[in-house]
């Protein structure tokens, strides 16, 4: 305590050696830090708030606050209705079910193509993952284009694929990389033995990965996912060229209704984007509370190792 | 090692994204050398023309626009996206997931939208203006329209794309390599010159990428910034393409894939395992 003590007396008797400017500059530099982050977390939330507050604007206008009104949520609710969708409604659902759909897919595909990987020699593992990152760092309007070219080709034969089907092979296509980047890391860390474990111990091969390296590999399965769904979500180029006509999702729908486009849409990404702070604020909770109590179980799983008896 | 075995798995993914990436890129070169209308072989002949127009002043100088302002959207970007993932590394608030959430939730809110309200903000008639007028105030900043504007939408949408890898890559560098610089003589900036950057090059090269390519290629968030006063190479492809005009189209997108290639190449040289990715 004294020494602490001590440490802090030398510390502050130093800064107040030091010459003026010195001592002006140290100090701005810490809190100009904050006053610049502080700036640009300002700047990335501004076209969000603004979206709030046009949700909760009775005029239709973006430039003319009337008065405050639940309105747009009422009609986004009412056209959300599974009989009787609005435009906006039945854009949401495309996207949601869109999402939901790829999201479970690239995640089950995803994790199995990547224990493959993984299970590859070197080399070919390194040329996967080339082929890997073409997908993510491609330009969205170059995979966009380029899937519309395959799904048209495929249309001479099948007229069906266009339309849903390809909308939802190409949020696939787009998702699967990012599950297979999240998992892999978790594989390297994965000991290898507790597979080889399980099929001395009779497991077949299918029931020994389900069983030992999906379990350990979870927390990156579980990344992967949210990640796959993000982007699903988010997406507006790829689907804007993959889609079907007369098949909107959200995103297509604000860029082709333009002017005449619903307000609900801000009442909408307004609700989309408070349930989405909120289930990752709780899971951050969650998370930090389960990192405590399993801090504590290992301790008590050190002391049984050091011999120590619990009765 | 039985876990050896399962590399099959993987064979499909091979297959699939082989379809996927490689076939599109055939199919896009030989369509270049005709004048088909869309995927209708009834008439075509082979020609040269859209070849001979890529090469027009006006092309070439939707190139050039395009390039100047991915390239000015890219610097500010890094410009004002490393300080703030080196501020996040360095701060003794260690909860990765809140910081994450902060960087992550204004992409999950739609960018078109996100653009709209911004380019209201940058009119003469916005919103924040008649709240403020209701107090008195005014806030005017009427550059709708302008190239500034779309460089600012563009900004503020790819930012995060920016701060997530140098954030991934400075929160992993091991804190001795620090101490070791200050103990071997080196001051903070010398330090930070020496050792931190070049450790970072890695997320920078990624966060680079992952902005320029799509400011780059990208027209929905041009348009609305700019009004469609502006235009860009994506124009020309979405044009191309909703006009079935498929043959330049594909010229351009092949242009395009060229950048992406060469981005992927670099991408490759600095982080093999694709960490920073994420």
């Amino acid at each position: 305590m004294i020494q602490v003590t001590k440490g802090f007396l030398r510390k502050i008797t130093l800064f107040f050696r030091r010459p003026l400017p010195a001592k002006i500059i140290h100090v701005s530099i810490g809190v100009l830090k904050y006053v610049f982050f502080a700036f640009v977390v300002f700047l990335l939330y501004l076209p969000i708030l603004i979206i709030a507050v046009q949700s909760f604007n009775d005029s239709r206008n973006f430039y003319d606050f009337t008065f405050f009104s639940l309105r747009w949520y009422e009609e986004l609710f009412s056209g959300i209705s599974l009989a009787n969708p609005s435009e906006l409604g039945s854009a949401i659902q495309t996207t949601l079910l869109i999402a939901f759909t790829s999201t479970i897919i690239s995640t089950i595909f995803g994790t199995l193509f990547s224990i493959g990987i993984h299970s590859m020699s070197k080399k070919s593992r390194q040329k996967m993952m080339f082929l890997n990152q073409v997908p993510i760092l491609n330009a969205d309007i170059v995979t966009g284009v380029s899937l519309m070219l395959i799904f048209r080709l495929i249309w001479l034969a099948i007229p069906q694929i266009i339309g849903y089907p390809s909308l939802l092979l190409a949020h696939v296509f787009f998702s699967l990389p990012y599950v297979v980047l999240s998992v892999l890391p978790k594989l390297s860390e994965l000991d290898e033995n507790l597979y080889d474990a399980a099929l001395d111990l009779g497991c077949k091969p299918f029931r020994g990965m389900t069983k030992v390296i999906i379990p350990a590999i979870s927390s990156g399965i579980f990344t992967g996912m949210l990640i796959a769904f993000t982007m699903s979500i988010d997406d507006f180029v790829i689907s804007f060229f993959t889609t079907g006509p007369g098949i909107n999702t959200v995103a297509t729908y604000i860029y082709s209704s333009a002017q005449r486009m619903n307000p609900a849409s801000y009442s909408y990404n307004t609700l989309l984007s408070t349930i989405v702070v909120v289930i990752l604020v709780l899971f951050s909770i969650i998370s930090s509370v389960r990192k405590k109590m399993s801090m504590s179980k290992n301790s008590i799983h050190k002391n049984i190792k050091k011999g120590a008896v619990y009765r | 090692m039985n876990i050896k075995k399962l590399g099959r798995y993987a064979l499909p993914y091979m297959i699939w994204l082989l379809a996927l990436v490689g076939l599109p890129l055939i199919v896009m070169f030989f369509m270049t050398f005709f004048d088909t209308n869309g995927f209708d072989f009834s008439s075509f002949s082979f020609t040269l023309v859209q070849w001979k127009s890529l090469f027009i002043e006006s092309n070439l100088n939707v190139f050039k626009v395009s390039l100047t302002y991915a390239f000015y959207t890219t610097l500010i970007a890094f410009a004002l996206g490393y300080p703030i993932a080196y501020i996040l590394a360095k701060s003794p608030f260690s909860n990765k997931l809140v910081i994450l959430v902060l960087i992550i939730v204004p992409m999950w809110s739609n960018s078109l939208l996100r653009s709209t309200a911004l380019a209201n903000i940058l009119s003469e008639n916005n919103i924040v203006d008649d709240i403020l007028s209701n107090f008195g105030l005014s806030f005017v900043w009427n550059i709708k329209g302008t190239g500034l504007a779309v460089i600012l939408g563009l900004v503020l949408t790819y930012l995060p794309f920016m701060i997530l890898p140098v954030y991934t890559v400075l929160d992993k560098m091991d804190p001795f390599l620090l101490e070791a610089s200050a103990d071997l003589g080196n001051n903070p900036t010398r330090t930070f010159l020496r050792v931190t950057f070049p450790m970072s090059l890695k997320g920078v090269m990624t966060g680079v990428i992952m902005v320029f390519l799509p400011s780059f290629s990208g027209f929905a968030i041009q348009n609305i910034m700019s009004g469609g006063r502006i235009i860009f190479i994506g124009d020309l492809i979405n044009d191309s393409f909703t006009n079935w005009n498929y043959n330049f189209g594909s010229l351009l997108s092949m242009v395009v894939i060229m950048f992406i290639f060469g981005s992927i190449f670099l991408v490759n040289k600095f982080d093999k395992e694709g960490e920073t990715l994420l």
